[in-house]
């Protein structure tokens, strides 16, 4: 009973910890423009993350070997280097979005300027990641995130014509917009489905918990039944912003516009639990971004890292983490729109998604790291597509990112 | 033990296909650059109907705001927040207009049109958020939406007469 | 390490694992006795000639002295070598056991490899309130 209680809780918070404020956007985005030709992308993004989380967990369970070291390991110091550069920074601005992101919602709930709600946000941050348990911090932010599932709802409640909606899950490029723009679109949705920032969280955490082969199952069925319905609250998402902003020709530049459908399917209760929802999911995404990033750089330098020490036991780890959320506060004091940090954040994110999958993918076929645990067959064969899908994705972004105009 | 002799061993890097990869986008990056350049140079009109655009998707979105607040869908807090970004939104296009370098007369004159229907624009969005400030004596909710209306009729007229030329 | 250079000689063979230096060494994490990270293995020194020096036959084979960290981390990615004044040792006989990880017999509290830490822990960490508060 207890086991499946903990089966239950951890599916749970994967589908809350799925959507992040990269989702949310991005998602609101696609739907209001493309309306739900996307969905297929979202559907190739969740199969990814599926596979990349459950093969970074496998590694972590099997030789107690968090990602970034093992990518030190396989890459020698320069190469490490370089990838760590990229990831950090790429890590680093999905921080500044998230807590943009937890500000923009309490701006909606209170009216009060976003930029005054940063500091706030930020300093609750630090707060947790200074004092509350891993466990404890990690179901408590999935839980509440959990009603993000108002979207969903409140697409029933909006009684669209399912039909038609319907009829738009096929991928064509609607007429008003170009073939590149919908290209481009699609690799952002494709990064904020699979941001690597959770692969390095994911078998961090495993570490942090003590995972050991024998936890394998649990977190196999926490990710393969957790994230795909993740997946499906991101097209609940999109599926709101086409069925409300799509007909009125509004493209969303703002997370006010994301709520929107809500309040116009579920009214102000619907309202209150987005809110909610959408202040859980950024601020538990801002968690795991901070840790990653001390994650990254610990684990890269062979530093004492993990929540599960005292912080005088990793000092070096805490110092950068509290370094990292002064640089997120430092650029989003400047004013910059923390929806086009999130914008760009995904795209960087699908640009450096080889980086950290790559050195994965070669880790969890080593013997000498994973024992009996290595990659089957048929995981090796969906290993290889998605390692060309993530290459041609990364390959495309930039020239897409410049011929577009980053998608305007 | 001479520490002369200290030698360094350097791993060998993998060559990976990321490291490739960083190859190849730099090879990509060079006509990108170009395509920036140009694109810069777009014209007058092609401008215009990208910030008539961007007005109208904020105008929209302010109506639905207001609407949803008379039917006591949103909160006050939610519909002041949503105008505030709409209205951020419209004071961008706005700006970008303004900035144009307009080359020939009729470029001058699309510009003139556009920024006068902005304008309406813009008072619309003050109509609409002082409705929603004032409970008594100063415009209703409905006067904010009527206003935000005609502006969203005026858009609709400009973006006609951009997109014919 | 089984190479002597040039020389003619095939490598005697010696009793024992070999290690290759890449690939068990180099970049591998190090814990200390009670399993805490202490450092990665930045780079290898080695007893042995000088670098120009003329070898002679009969030279004994370099012997692996120490794990090093430190400066030296930025100097093999960017060039250059520290001073041997600078180099951050870990010598090799504190080196316990070789698998995916480098485990010291020794506590890392009195290692050199571990002043920065100690330094941000003592000076920053540890002076904030409820750093050395247990998360458990």
């Amino acid at each position: 009973m207890k086991r499946l209680l903990g089966v239950a809780l951890g599916i749970l918070t994967a589908i809350g910890g799925f959507v992040d404020i990269g989702d949310l956007v991005t998602n609101a985005v696609v739907g209001s423009r493309f309306g739900l030709s996307m969905v297929w992308v979202v559907g190739v993004g969740v199969v990814g993350i599926c596979l990349f989380a459950n093969m970074s967990g496998r590694v972590a369970a099997a030789s107690g070997r968090a990602t970034f070291e093992v990518i030190r390991e396989r890459l020698g110091a320069r190469a490490g280097l370089a990838n760590l550069s990229a990831s950090f920074l790429i890590n680093l601005m999905t921080v500044t979005a998230e807590i943009g992101g937890v500000a923009l919602a309490l701006q909606l709930a209170s009216s009060v300027n976003y930029l005054l709600w940063i500091p706030v946000a930020a300093v609750a941050v630090w707060l947790v990641i200074w004092r509350v348990r891993f466990s404890i911090m990690e179901n408590v932010t999935g839980l509440l995130g959990l009603t993000l599932v108002v979207f969903a709802v409140a697409l029933f409640l909006l009684k669209p014509d399912w039909g038609s909606l319907a009829g738009q899950l096929a991928p064509a490029v609607p007429e008003h917009e170009t073939f590149w723009t919908y290209s481009y679109y699609a690799i952002a949705l494709f990064g904020a489905a699979m941001t690597p920032y959770e692969v390095f969280f994911f078998s961090s955490g495993a570490v942090e918990e003590g995972w050991s082969v024998k936890d394998l199952v649990q977190s196999r069925v926490n990710v393969l039944v957790g994230f795909p319905l993740g997946g499906l609250l991101s097209v609940a998402i999109a599926g709101c912003a086409a069925v409300v902003l799509l007909p009125s020709g509004i493209a969303v530049t703002s997370l006010s516009q994301v709520i929107l459908p809500v309040a116009e399917g579920a009214g102000k209760l619907g309202l209150a639990f987005v809110l909610v929802g959408v202040v859980a999911a950024t601020f538990g995404a801002a968690l795991e971004t901070t840790l990653s990033s001390g994650y990254t750089l610990a684990q890269y330098f062979g530093w004492s890292w993990g929540k599960f020490r005292r912080p005088a036991e990793a000092a070096r780890f805490h110092l950068a983490m509290i370094v990292c959320l002064l640089v997120g506060l430092a650029v989003l004091a400047t004013g910059v729109d923390p929806v086009l940090v999130t914008e760009y954040s995904v795209v960087f994110s699908a640009i450096a998604l080889p980086l950290t999958y790559l050195p994965v993918l070669i880790v969890a076929n080593d013997p000498q790291y994973m024992g009996e645990h290595v990659n089957g067959r048929a995981v090796n064969v969906l290993g290889m597509v998605y390692l060309v899908i993530i290459l041609v994705a990364s390959l495309a972004a930039i020239p897409l990112m410049i011929v577009t105009g980053a998608g305007s | 033990m001479d520490p002369g002799a200290a030698r360094r061993l350097e791993a060998k890097v993998l060559n990976t296909p990321a490291s490739a990869a960083s190859r190849k986008l730099l090879a990509a990056l060079a006509p990108a650059a170009l395509a920036v350049l140009t694109a810069c140079s777009g014209s007058t009109s092609e401008s215009v109907s990208t910030a008539v655009q961007d007005t109208s998707s904020a105008v929209a979105t302010a109506r639905i705001a207001l609407r949803q607040d008379l039917d006591g869908k949103l909160t006050r807090a939610a519909t002041a927040t949503t105008l505030d970004d709409a209205l951020k939104e419209a004071q961008t296009s706005r700006d970008a207009v303004l900035k144009l370098s307009p080359a020939g007369q009729e470029d001058r004159d699309t510009q003139k049109q556009a920024l006068e229907v902005l304008d309406q624009c813009a008072a619309g969005f003050a109509t609409a958020r002082a409705s929603l400030a004032s409970d008594t004596g100063g415009p209703s909710l409905s006067d904010g939406d009527e206003a935000l209306a005609d502006a969203q009729d005026a858009l609709d007229d400009l973006s006609q007469k951009v997109g014919s030329k | 390490m089984t190479s002597s250079g040039d020389s003619l000689v095939p490598a005697p063979r010696l009793a024992g694992r070999t290690l290759d230096a890449q690939l068990h060494l180099m970049d591998r994490q190090v814990l200390d006795h009670d399993g805490v990270p202490v450092t990665t293995v930045d780079d290898l020194e080695l007893s042995g000639p000088a670098l120009e020096a003329e070898i002679r036959p009969g030279t004994p084979a370099p012997v692996l002295t120490a794990l090093l960290t430190g400066p030296v981390l930025g100097t093999r990615i960017f060039g250059g070598r520290p001073p041997s004044s600078r180099l951050i040792r870990i010598p090799w006989e504190d080196v316990a056991e070789v698998d995916v990880v480098l485990k010291l017999g020794v506590s890392g509290e009195r290692l050199d490899a571990g002043w920065v830490e100690r330094w941000i822990r003592d000076k920053i960490i540890a002076r904030i309130p409820g750093g050395r508060h247990d998360p458990r």
